[in-house]
Formats: C-alpha cells, structure tokens, sequence
C-alpha cells in the first residue's frame, strides 16, 4: 500500500451534513432506548446505601405480591458467571451480585423485573434491605488500602541536576475534581435469548468487547452473541467499559426466558457507568534565563475503585509534548471505596494538560517571557523528545502561530491584573497541548452491486461524532461514487470486527481498514478482467474507480465497467475485507504522532461578586488529514464547552462520610449551557499525517485538552491571582 | 413513582374539600416541583388534587396593585406591561429564575410553595433530615452544602428557599388570598414563611386544605427604581448563590426610602429591614452598603461549604445598590 492514499479528496473534507441526520431529526434513528420486543419485561437496578461491608439480608419475597412484579434478582438468586475475559479497553467489568460483598455507594445489589417501568420502578423503592456496614475508605490522603502504579514511570536525563542548574524554578500542586461523563442518552439495553443465542441491544461503544465479554461469561460460542448498536446517544467515554447493567439484563433474560430491557436513570449514570477521577498533580519545572527548559517532573495520583484497575493517562503527554533533557514522569492509584472510573474524553491529559500548562504560565510569569514564547522555545516539533525518532506529522508551533494571529494575541499587556473595563478584569491566557495516538485495530468489508451502489460493513459504533457520515466520504472518494451511492453498516457485531469509539482512534483506523478493503476489491475486480481487456494485468494500485468503471490510473480511458466485470462472471455482488494494517516504508521509523493543539482565551472578571465570563475562545487544531470539516469543527466546538465545563462547572462531589454522590443530577451537577459559551472560533492546520494511508489524526478529543489551562492561565493574566485547583468558582475569584 | 388518585375539579370549593377530606391529597398546579419530588420518591401523595381548571389565572392591574390569579404562570406575570413599569425587579426575577419552558408551567402560586433543592432532602435513601423527617438530623450540615441557606437556619436544618421572584414580592409586602376550609383569609408574605430555625419541618402557615388564590403585588410608587442581581456559578439554568432585590426613591444624594430582600441566603425569602433602616433617608455611601449588609449578615449560621456566601451576600447587595444609585449620581 502506498504510504498516502492518493484517491481522497473529492468528497473526503467536504462538510457534507451528517448522512444519518434525516433519521436522527425525524425520530426514526432506532436508540437501544426504542427497542420493543413482544413479551419484553423490564428492569430496574436498585443500588447500596452504603459503601463498605455486606448485604445481610434482602426481603425479596414481599416485592413479588405487587402488581407486575415478576422477579427480584440478587446476589442468592442471580446466576453464577464465569470470569470476564480480558478485552482491548480491558477493564473487564466486575461481576455484579455474586456475593453480598459492597465496595462502594451505589453499588448493584438487586434487579427489579416487572411487566412496566413504572411497576419495576415502585417495586424497587420499596426493597429492604439490612447491611452490615464498615467504616468505608473513602479520603485519598487517609488510610489507602492499595496504591496501583497507573501510566508506566518515565525518566530521561538527570532531573536533579536540571533543577540544580536552572536560573527560574517553579513547583506547586494542581487538583482536578471528578467529572461525570453524562451524555446525554441514558445507558440502557434489551437483551433477548434465543436458546444459546444471545442478542443485545445496547449503549456500548464497543459492539465487538462487549460480545467477547458477554459470550466468556455466559459460555457460549463468540459466534452466539450479537450486539447492536446503530446508534447510541454519546458517551464521552461512559461506553467503553461493559458496565454490570448488561450482564445484569443479560442474566435476567436468561432466567425468566423474555426480552428484558433495562434503562438506567439520570443519577444512576452518575454512579454506574464512570467518570474521570479526581487527579493531584506536583509538577515541577526548572528553565534557563532564555527559557530553555532545564527539567520537567510530573508526579500525579488518581483514585480508582476496590476492585477496579486504574485510568491512568494522567502524565502520558508529559514527556513527549517540549524538547527537555531531564524529564520524570510517576503515577499512582488510589483505590477506595468509591464508584468505577473510567475514560472520559481526553482522558488523563485534560487534567495533565491542566497542570502542566498551568506551571508553564506560573514559568513563564516568573521568567518575565510571553507565554506564547516560552512555549515557542520549547515544543518539540521535529522528534519525539523521548524517543529521539521522527514525529509522523506535528503542527503545534503552527498552532500557536496562527491562534496567536487569530487572538490579536500581541496586542497582549503581558502584566497581570492590567487590563479593566468598568468593573471588569479583562485576561488573556493561553496553553499548548497534544494528545497520545492511538490506533487499535478495525476491519470492514466493501461489498459492490451490479447496479452501482455499494456498502460498507463495520462493526464500530458512531458515538455521535460523524462516523458514519466520514466513512462515507471515504468510501465514496475511493469507489469513485456519489456519497448516496454508498450506504454505510454499522453497529452489529456480526460485521467484521471493529474498534470502539474511543481513544479518538476510530477515524484513523477504519478508515485504513476501508481503504485496504477498496485495494483488495479493486484486485478482486482486476481478477475478472479477461486477457483482452485494457487492464488486464494490472496491479491493484495501478487502476482507480471512476464513475461507475474501473480505470487505469494513469489513462482513464483504460476501463471496464464494474457491472460488465460482475455480469462476466455471473456475479450480482463483489466484497472484499480490509483491516488496518502496520506502517510501512519510512513510517515504520516514526513515532505516530497524534493531535495537537493551541488554545487562546479571553475572559471577564467581576471581582466584588466573583462572576467569570469567557468571552472569547480561539482554537486551533493539527488534526492530520480532515475528513470533514464541519463535523470536525463541531467536534472541536462540543470538546471546548467541555472544556469550559471543566474549568468552572464540572465536580462530582462525595459525601465524605458516606461514598453518596452528593450532586448526582443534571439540576446540581454543572455542565457548561449555552449562555456560558462565547463565541468559538476553530481553526485546523497542518498536514497529512505520513503514518497510515488515509493521513487523519483522531480529533474527538483534542479539542478539550488545553483549554482549562488557557481559562486559568487568563484568570491569573487578569486578576494576579493563580487558580490551581478546578473548577474555578466564583469563592475563588471574590477578591 | 407509586399509583395515585388524580382529580380534577373546576370550582375552588370543590378542591379545598377534596385536599381537606383527605389527609393524603395535595394540590397540584405546574407541577414544576412536585412531579419531580414524586419521581424522586420523596413525597409520595395518594390523591392529586389538579387546579389547573380553577378560574385563577389572570391579572387584574389596579391604581396602586396588581392582583394576580394563583394560577397566572411566570411567564405571563413577565409579560405584563405594568410588571415592567413599575416592578421591574419583580420582571427581572422571573426572567432570571427559570428558563422559559419552565416559565411557561410554573405558576406565581405554585412558586412561591416550591420546596427546597436541598439534594438531602430530595434523596429519599438519606435518612438525616429533619425537614423530611422529624428529629432524623440533617445529613447538608455534615456533608456537601454549597446551595444552602446562611439566614435563618441553624444546625437542625440548612434547607434553602431558592424563589427568585419570591425576593421582590416580599420587598414589595406582597400578600397572598388564601381559601381553606375555614374559609378566606389574607397571608402577608412577610408572615407566611416559617424558618428553618423555627421548626425544620414547617415550611409556611398554610393548612392542610389551604389553597393560595390569589397574590397582591403592591405596584411601587412612582419615581421609584427597582433591580434585581442574581449571582450564580453558570450564566444560566442555576439557582442563586446569592441575590440581591432592591427598590429605592433618591432624592438628590439621599436614599429617601428603600426595599431591599435578598435571596439565596434565607430558609425562607429574606426581608433585610436592618438593611433598610441602616440606609433610608442617608446619603449614598458605598462605605454604608457595605456597612447595611454585614449588619443583615450579622446572624448568619454557616458550615464550610457555605462560609462564602456571607460575603458575596455583602458584595451582591453593595453592588446592586452601587449599580441602583451611580446611575443617578
């Protein structure tokens, strides 16, 4: 395979509107949420009021005389399962009620089953329960149980000696809250048994490790479990791990013989299907008079569940991001007895990022330089400072360049608390930032009709962001086809395997694995040119689709019809698969270089009243190859409320005495609304990225990383006050 | 959420019996706070008494009052000529207090009955709090408080009454028409709400039975000025970390008469009268309105979520009477 595919770009960057749209705005784009079956009861999880120690008793027997009532499960009743297998994104879920063991509030200890939603509901509400309660460990800094290494440790040079021999030293901690991943479309599935055969309807990102898990813990064959996913109402990360609901729906169905179906509420997805952890980060940095970065320590902890692994992540962009001889880099989890962890968008580095870039404003302030030129100084453009290769493909400076050009940044008063309009302090900040690549492994069939139209067959899941719209330009570019002569399949388990949603990797990945399939129909359909025709002989590479026709590459009028070659050899159909495949060529010597970012932030501060407005945000992305630029520039809108969010909403708050979530709905939890956000100017730069064919870099996550760090960075340029700690609330800012 | 008994009756008579005869029955008009409370398991009544049919809805506007039907929705009491003219801080709450959707259910009635966000008293799986349970404790005080009240409150309960447009209407000594079983009285707002301090588990003086009819809004006399200043951590869909409503007449350099209550910070709406006869018939002095605040603040009952709240309640009220007074400077 060529190292860039050639053929992108009569459709591929267009900003064609979503081709699922009509479907989603007409009501007809079917949610696990809409799926009815004959005969289907439904389930409600009833979860722990405390968050240690064990289920004594559960009157389940006085629930089943109610109205519609048909099953209680719990941990006497529910089936025994067998171990999870270890899948990608492995975190394999923990078993739920196979004892009357509670690790944390909010734990599943019952599954109400009845004829209606509303009967489940009250019948629920209704079930007593004795524990036998433990003092829970729930303070980080408390009594630790266990303490998990998360990102592998990292060294390179002599820190110690690059603190030494610094002119300009700076240290101090950062603290992220936990955030809940709260998309919008509640979680939920129905799950139907037919003998061995199971079939679930569900919220997961990934339909393939949720078959894997489904068919290891009941028993049976891969090829007996179906998962479908055609659509699923986001999830910013909250539907990579196989979270107990399913097993528990799954489990039930099997029991009681029926579809089950079952919907989790608003406060129970703050409890149940992740969130990011609170994060502590000491960072250190040390730099030259010129700015010159001397050394760089990053030691940061996080906190995960009694029988959870860690999320980690949180110093991964640390070593790779500025060209720095001494650089460390430690990580820890701590596990307590609070909910399951997990990914949510830009994980790990949204709060790395956040502490990092942080201490860059706090070095650049003490060094008396620009911020923007600090990090102009330092950023490691060329090779991957840790590893000493090639970068594939890095556009950061570029970045910075054209957002500062964006922002009027120059016009900056560069000294804090400078800047006021009437009551207002007006502040400027700004943060570099990149995000790791990651690349896991898709396959997907192209399949060619007599009548010119064509599909696409893949088992990922669109999570919202535009999959099925890009693949579709994708393929259209590559078939020589209009985008509505391509239908794109996906979210079914039974297509060939695919990756999640997740890691922003999926656009890169099946992308490849689309562009691999097209080489190898294109070779299927040179098979069935005979010795006569015009392309007989040709390599794969050699000939292209055009208009209906395959063709020489280098002569277009070298071609045969695609229906000609089919009808010539009796076929109404041709397929092919493809699957990512490794680089090659010069890429085989570069580090994958995923995206990068810069972000400019100008914000207004009441200071009598502690009120903050962001007024302006410019944000600019090297994304690789865009596949769709407006789908890619909602992806970079949608990431900067996030970002807004985490800055100075988001926070999950606990009860310290007892593991409760304390602000587990959508009216006491914050998330950014539409007033809080200014108007976003996004803007991309850079390249194909040189290490796959289709050049893209995975952008659905990028655009948050970074823009914390740019709000505390322009609070501190406009009151001299430095924020380290988020969100960053109006106490913090009475001044 | 469990079955219950729906009625629907069109006649006020008809529906004070149908709540009195039955211990278990409420009313239920917007239902902006109690499907919610239901949905949550909280408040579990077994009738539903729906008013929504009654002849309450409307605005009578007289020389020196309006008289607004119980059942008039925020959106329509917004939306009145005269409510701008000459309430306007009543105008600005409403339109602060809820988004429009909401506005366009709620109504004034409704409103002011709204029960507190406490979010311990809206989980029906924690058991300390005295507000839903008699004598259980109050799990906000050792926990998470943040959107708690500071006045009128102590260890026993932190519950906050968060009503935006219940802030001006009891500067204004609005008053509500009620008809119960014992018939018709007039409630002043000043004494129809029962602080936390006084009795965790009594929200107001209303009966079982008791229906509100009818609110009274005094219209302020010409040459009066009014605002209202909501501070919150968004920009919107929140409920106030702290407000301010203020209506005042200046004569010159002087406050020749003042209304200030502040929301936010109460158990129940919060008159500020310390404030008020700090500040009539004195110059403006920035210096005063600080001075007018810490002394409403005097009282104040904190925990540490809430300890910030005493001084951005100061600062809230200093800036609206800062904004309220430059203007004519």
């Amino acid at each position: 395979m060529t190292a860039t595919q050639p053929d992108l770009g009569t459709w591929v960057g267009k900003g064609i509107d979503r081709v699922e749209g009509p479907h989603k705005v007409t009501g007809t784009a079917p949610y696990a949420s809409d799926v009815t079956l004959p005969g289907m009861l439904h389930a409600v999880v009833v979860t722990s009021t405390i968050a240690a120690g064990s289920i004594v008793k559960i009157d389940s027997s006085a629930l089943l005389t109610l109205p519609g009532v048909r099953a209680v499960f719990t941990h006497e009743n529910f089936p025994r399962l067998n171990t999870p297998t270890q899948v990608l994104f492995g975190e394999a879920p923990v078993v739920p009620m196979q004892d009357a063991r509670i690790a944390f509030h909010g734990q599943e200890v019952a599954l109400v089953v009845a004829d209606t939603p509303q009967e489940a509901t009250e019948a629920a509400r209704l079930l007593e329960i004795t524990y036998a309660a433990e003092p829970p460990l729930l303070d980080p800094a408390g009594q630790r149980r266990e303490t998990l290494p998360s990102s592998p440790d990292t060294s390179r040079g002599d820190t110690d000696a690059g603190w030494a021999a610094a002119d300009v030293r700076v240290g101090a901690t950062y603290r992220t809250p936990e955030n809940t991943n709260n998309p919008l479309g509640l979680m939920g599935c129905v799950a139907v048994w037919d003998g061995d055969h199971l079939e679930i309807h569900d919220s997961t990102q990934g339909t393939i490790a949720l078959r894997t898990i489904l068919a290891g813990m009941f028993g049976v064959p891969e090829s007996g479990v179906r998962v479908r996913v055609p659509y699923l109402g986001g999830g910013f990360g909250a539907g990579l791990n196989q979270w107990p609901y399913k097993i528990l729906a799954a489990g039930a169905a099997r029991e009681l013989g029926v579809p089950v179906k079952l919907m989790l509420t608003r406060p129970q997805m703050f409890r149940l299907v992740g969130h990011r952890p609170n994060s502590e980060h000491q960072v250190r940095l040390g730099a030259a008079r010129d700015g010159g970065l001397t050394m760089i320590e990053h030691r940061a902890t996080s906190l995960s569940s009694m029988d959870f692994p860690a999320v980690g992540l949180l110093t991964s962009g640390t070593p790779h991001l500025y060209d720095c001889a001494n650089v460390a880099t430690v990580e820890r989890t701590v596990r307590l007895n609070r909910r399951y962890p997990t990914s949510m968008r830009a994980p790990g580095e949204a709060e790395g990022n956040w502490a990092v870039e942080t201490a860059m404003d706090e070095l650049a302030h003490e060094l008396g330089m620009d911020p923007l030129d600090l990090r102009l100084r330092n950023l490691a453009t060329e090779r991957d400072p840790a590893t000493g290769k090639p970068w594939s493909s890095n556009a950061v400076i570029e970045c910075c360049r054209v957002g500062a050009e964006l922002f009027g940044w120059s016009r900056r008063d560069p000294r804090p608390a400078s800047t006021r309009e009437g009551d207002l302090l007006i502040g400027q900040g700004m943060a570099a930032c990149g995000f790791f690549a990651y690349m896991p492994m898709s396959q997907a069939r192209v399949t060619i009709y007599a009548d010119g139209t064509a599909a696409v067959r893949s088992a990922a899941t669109d999570i919202g962001t535009g999959t099925y719209t890009i693949i579709t330009q994708v393929a259209a570019d590559l078939l020589g086809l209009h985008p509505q002569q391509v239908d794109f399949q996906l979210g079914d388990s039974d297509m060939p395997a695919s990756a999640h949603s997740g890691g922003s990797g999926l656009a890169s990945s099946l992308s490849n694995a689309v562009i691999d399939a097209v080489s190898h129909l294109r070779g299927e359909l040179l098979a069935l040119a005979g010795p006569d025709s015009p392309l007989h002989g040709l390599a794969p590479d050699d000939v292209v689709c055009r208009d209906g026709a395959l063709c020489r590459r280098d002569d277009p009028s070298a071609r045969e019809p695609i229906a000609d070659l089919l009808a010539g050899s009796g076929l109404v159909e041709l397929a092919a698969d493809g699957r990512l495949r490794p680089p090659e060529g010069a890429a085989r010597d570069m580090v994958h270089a995923a995206a990068y970012g810069a972000r400019f932030v100008e914000v207004a501060i009441d200071p009598m009243i502690g009120r903050l407005r962001v007024r302006r945000v410019v944000t600019v992305t090297d994304g690789g190859r865009i596949l769709n630029k407006k789908l890619a520039r909602s992806q970079i809108l949608g990431a900067t409320v996030g970002g807004i969010g985490q800055a100075l909403f988001e926070d999950t708050l606990t009860d310290p005495g007892t593991g409760r979530v304390a602000n587990g709905t959508f009216g006491d939890y914050l998330v950014a609304v539409n007033a809080d956000v200014p108007d976003v100017e996004v803007a991309f730069v850079g390249e194909p990225d040189r290490y796959t064919p289709s050049g893209t870099k995975g952008i659905g996550e990028i655009g948050l990383v970074g823009v914390a760090a740019a709000i505390g960075n322009a609070v501190f340029h406009a009151t001299g006050r430095r924020a380290r700690d988020l969100p960053i609330t109006v106490d913090q800012l009475m001044m | 959420m469990r079955a219950f008994l729906y009625d629907r009756p069109t006649a006020v008579d008809e529906a004070v019996a149908a709540v009195a005869a039955d211990p278990q029955a409420a009313f239920l008009a917007g239902g902006t706070t109690q499907v919610d409370l239901m949905k949550d398991g909280v408040w579990t009544p077994d009738r539903l008494v729906d008013i929504t049919r009654l002849p309450l809805r409307g605005i009578l506007v007289e020389s020196q009052q309006l008289k607004v039907g119980a059942l008039t929705t925020m959106e329509e009491l917004a939306a009145e000529p005269v409510v701008a003219q000459r309430l306007a801080f009543v105008r600005e709450a409403l339109l602060h207090g809820a988004s429009v959707q909401l506005r366009n259910m709620a109504t004034i009635g409704g409103n002011l009955l709204q029960r507190t966000r406490c979010r311990y008293f809206r989980d029906p799986t924690v058991s300390a709090c005295n507000r839903r349970s008699p004598d259980s404790g109050c799990a906000a005080v050792d926990n998470v408080a943040r959107m708690h009240a500071i006045l009128g409150v102590d260890e026993r309960c932190i519950a906050l009454h968060a009503s935006d447009v219940a802030v001006p209407l009891i500067a204004v000594d609005a008053s509500v028409l009620v008809n119960g079983p014992a018939g018709q009285r007039r409630i002043p707002l000043t004494e129809f709400w029962v602080r936390a301090d006084e009795g965790p588990s009594i929200e107001n003086v209303l009966g079982h039975g008791d229906l509100i009819t009818e609110i009274d809004i005094p219209l302020l006399p010409q040459g009066w000025r009014s605002g209202y200043l909501k501070v919150r951590d968004r920009a919107s869909y929140e409920f106030a970390l702290t407000s301010a409503a203020v209506a005042l007449q200046l004569d010159g350099d002087l406050i020749a008469d003042i209304r200030i209550a502040l929301g936010g910070v109460g158990s129940v709406p919060w008159r500020a009268r310390e404030a008020e006869e700090m500040l009539r018939g004195t110059p403006v002095d920035p210096l005063r309105f600080e001075q007018a605040g810490r002394a409403v603040m005097a009282s104040a009952f904190t925990v540490p979520g809430t300890a910030f709240k005493v001084d951005l309640a100061v600062r809230t009220l200093s800036r609206q009477l800062l904004t309220m007074t430059e203007a004519k400077r």
